[in-house]
């Protein structure tokens, strides 16, 4: 297996890094989820972990996220430890969790009231998203009763109302019609460029190729490559050829 | 292929019951219940001096049937329930929506599959602690099996009712009460010249022909069930449109309360239990154990030497006690996973429920003691009735909060667990019983000594409360 390890660019080694981990590992039971993990995640990238299904993506997603403890080592957020400092870096990050979940009984705009009362933010927003999202269609009817892609846009939207400088986003684009998908690309790279960090889960390596800096291919349990997309570019590679030369 | 269908769905239901509790608290309810079947027996002569020897049988077969009908509710009503704790939760149940076989039949295997998991869970522990027993206390073993055996056809009734309910309640609650109905009075119409089900009639008098009927009754609902059971169930209880935005309303209306939990998260709390028409589940999920225990008041007035009343402080006591079962509603209306991914606690969750609990459910409780205080004639007795309906009903619901967090359901599968619960809650409530029981004796007595089990049971409370910010703050919504 041939595992590429390149250097981080210039710009995300000037920058502060906003998630660390050194040897993070994860256990259920006897199953090892996740070998000795180092990783750092700088402010401004655009972060992704790619990996075939059951990598470990989603329990690194959930350690980073203050949903789960590590069994060893340690994951920081902006400095602070996940399993321990929650309270405080719950606040400064927003979530889109693989399953579409919001409330079944509130509608999307009562969704996005229940997320700007919790994280005190200002309401101004809250048409704009329903808007940008096609949900203002959606008035008076409960998430319950809405699609799968419906669900999942009110969970993007209930993230990107929240205005955290850091976002985690799990398959944020599965359910999603085209459209909507280049709609939140678009989103998504402004955010980077005006200093946003997305971290983004997912194996459709075409979206990860269009929007990621760096990237990290995951497979079972180990981060088998680290690397920034432009060197990949500059090696006439695509993140395809790589991911399947790493996975197979 | 039903065979291993059948062995499948065995397997699935002791994963999904290890996976609420720990494996060993679930192995070790098996052997809580081969303790009671044995304990059962030991007392059983006491029982019978006290009761009759008849009396002390019907109660069995009534427990039996009320046992088989809260296995079958879980299990016939519990889909809803795992659906909306769990998010996407695939049974094999849900087989027919993707595979070549029908509703109908993968619902009939499921109710096959409960069947034989209560009896290998719960019916033979407690037969095996029975026969155990019946070797200290001098019962002949085969009268014991041929009598317990008349005790599972009553269970067998008790959980095919359940079915057969759940059948019509897939089609409309309206069908489900009519259903009901009509089954209660056929019953009462086929059995009223006999003992209370047709085993026990064959049992104390031989008349086999009863023993046929008996075993008839739930082949017959099971058959009704399973041909009521249609492809493609409507759930017409969530309209799909109309809503009226209440969040920014009820948010507001619980500023006030900010200190117990996050106004916001009382309002998507409330707005949840409206939506979800839960209040109207929580008012029904009442009437079966208060039925039962004034059935058992009614029982003991007729079958006792001793004249025993359950006055209204006795039913403040239960009432309180059921409060439990609103707290567990509370926590099945909705999948907790959203909260994950706002800064929030679980702990702020636990209150929130708890306050809804005190301010918005109360009138439930409130209106069954109203009922049997004016029912009993025992109008005078409701304000101590209530005083201790409130503090019981405070301190088990603290309890359950603690203890169980948002998952009260599943985390009572867990035998450590329930043990725990058994301990909290029984002591009190027998004091309380039998101080109820003797207010008409020396009520000043009582009622002080009821006043300092109160006092005691609110600071208990308070110290309950306290500890859900310790026990859960990190705890995950997973």
């Amino acid at each position: 297996m041939k595992i590429l390890s390149l250097e981080p660019s210039k710009k995300c080694l000037d920058n502060m890094s906003v998630i660390q981990c050194s040897n993070l590992s994860k256990k259920y039971d006897e199953v090892e989820a996740l070998k000795k993990i180092d990783l750092e995640v700088n402010e401004g990238e655009f972060f992704g972990l790619l990996g075939p299904n059951g990598a470990g993506k989603t329990t690194l997603l959930k350690i980073l996220t203050c949903q789960l403890k590590p069994s060893e080592g340690k994951a920081e957020v902006f400095g602070l430890e996940t399993s321990k400092e929650f309270v405080s870096i719950k606040p400064k990050i927003s979530i889109v969790p693989e399953q579409e979940s919001p409330p079944s009984f509130l509608t999307p705009r009562e969704v996005l009231e229940l997320v700007t009362n919790i994280r005190k933010i200002s309401t101004n927003n809250i048409d704009y998203w329903l808007e940008f999202f096609e949900l203002e269609e959606m008035e008076g009817r409960v998430c319950r009763n809405l699609s799968r892609g419906q669900k999942q846009k009110v969970m993007l939207a209930s993230a990107f109302i929240s205005e955290t400088k850091l976002m985690f986003l799990d398959e944020p684009f599965i359910n999603l019609d085209p459209l909507v998908q280049t709609k939140v690309r678009e989103w998504l790279k402004q955010y980077v460029a005006e200093g946003g960090t997305v971290f983004i889960n997912t194996h459709l390596l075409e979206n990860a190729e269009r929007l990621c800096n760096r990237a990290a291919i995951i497979h079972q349990g180990k981060i088998q490559s680290l690397i920034t997309l432009e060197d990949l570019r500059k090696q006439n590679l695509t993140l395809e050829e790589l991911f399947h030369e790493i996975v197979k | 292929m039903n065979k291993l269908i059948l062995f499948r769905m065995l397997q699935e239901e002791v994963r999904l019951n290890t996976s609420f509790a720990s494996g060993k608290g679930f192995f070790s309810f098996p052997i809580l219940v081969l303790i009671s079947g044995l304990l059962a027996v030991l007392f059983s002569n006491v029982m019978i001096e006290d009761m009759g020897y008849k009396e002390y049988l019907q109660i069995l077969h009534i427990s039996a049937i009320f046992y088989g009908l809260f296995a079958g509710s879980l299990a016939f009503f519990g889909n809803e329930f795992l659906e909306r704790i769990f998010g996407y939760f695939g049974l094999i149940l849900g087989l027919s929506a993707t595979q070549p076989i029908t509703q109908r039949k993968i619902t009939l295997l499921y109710f096959c599959k409960e069947i034989i998991f209560y009896t290998l869970f719960t019916m033979v522990p407690a037969l095996l602690g029975a026969i155990i027993g019946s070797y200290y206390a001098d019962i002949n073993i085969f009268n014991l099996v041929i009598f317990s055996f008349t005790l599972y056809i009553s269970f067998c009734t008790g959980i095919s009712f359940s079915y057969y309910i759940s059948s019509f309640y897939r089609i409309s609650t309206t069908y489900s009460v009519i259903g009901a109905f009509l089954f209660l009075v056929l019953y009462s119409f086929l059995f009223y010249d006999y003992e209370i089900t047709g085993s026990l009639d064959w049992y104390i008098h031989g008349n086999t022909r009863l023993l046929l009927l008996g075993l008839i009754v739930p082949l017959i609902l099971s058959l009704i069930a399973t041909i009521n059971i249609k492809e493609h169930a409507s759930n017409g209880s969530i309209n799909v449109i109309g809503y009226k935005n209440r969040f920014e309303e009820y948010s507001q209306r619980y500023s006030w309360a900010k200190k117990v939990s996050l106004p916001g998260i009382i309002a998507k709390e409330r707005i949840d239990l409206e939506r979800s028409k839960t209040g109207t589940k929580m008012f029904f999920s009442f009437l079966f154990p208060l039925g039962f225990l004034t059935f058992m008041n009614w029982f003991l007035d007729k079958g006792l030497p001793i004249q025993i009343d359950f006055n209204t402080i006795f039913y403040g006591v239960m009432i309180g006690f059921f409060g439990t079962m609103l707290y567990s509603w509370l926590n099945s209306i909705d999948t907790p996973h959203f909260y994950s991914t706002l800064p929030i606690q679980v702990s702020d969750i636990i209150r929130a429920r708890l306050f809804l609990f005190g301010t918005i459910t109360w009138w439930i409780p409130l209106i069954f003691m109203a009922l049997i205080s004016y029912m009993s004639n025992e109008l005078n007795l409701l304000p101590i009735g209530l005083i201790v309906m409130v503090t019981v009903g405070i301190y088990i619901v603290n309890y359950t909060a603690m203890s169980t967090g948002l998952k009260t359901n599943s985390a009572l599968f867990d035998a450590f667990v329930f043990i725990k619960f058994f301990l909290i809650s029984v002591p009190p409530m027998i004091a309380m019983t039998i101080l109820s029981l003797a207010i008409n004796h020396k009520p000043s007595t009582i009622l002080v000594a009821l006043s300092i089990i109160c006092g005691i049971l609110s600071l208990l409370s308070l110290a309950f409360y306290k500890r859900i910010n310790t026990k859960w703050n990190n705890e995950s919504f997973d």
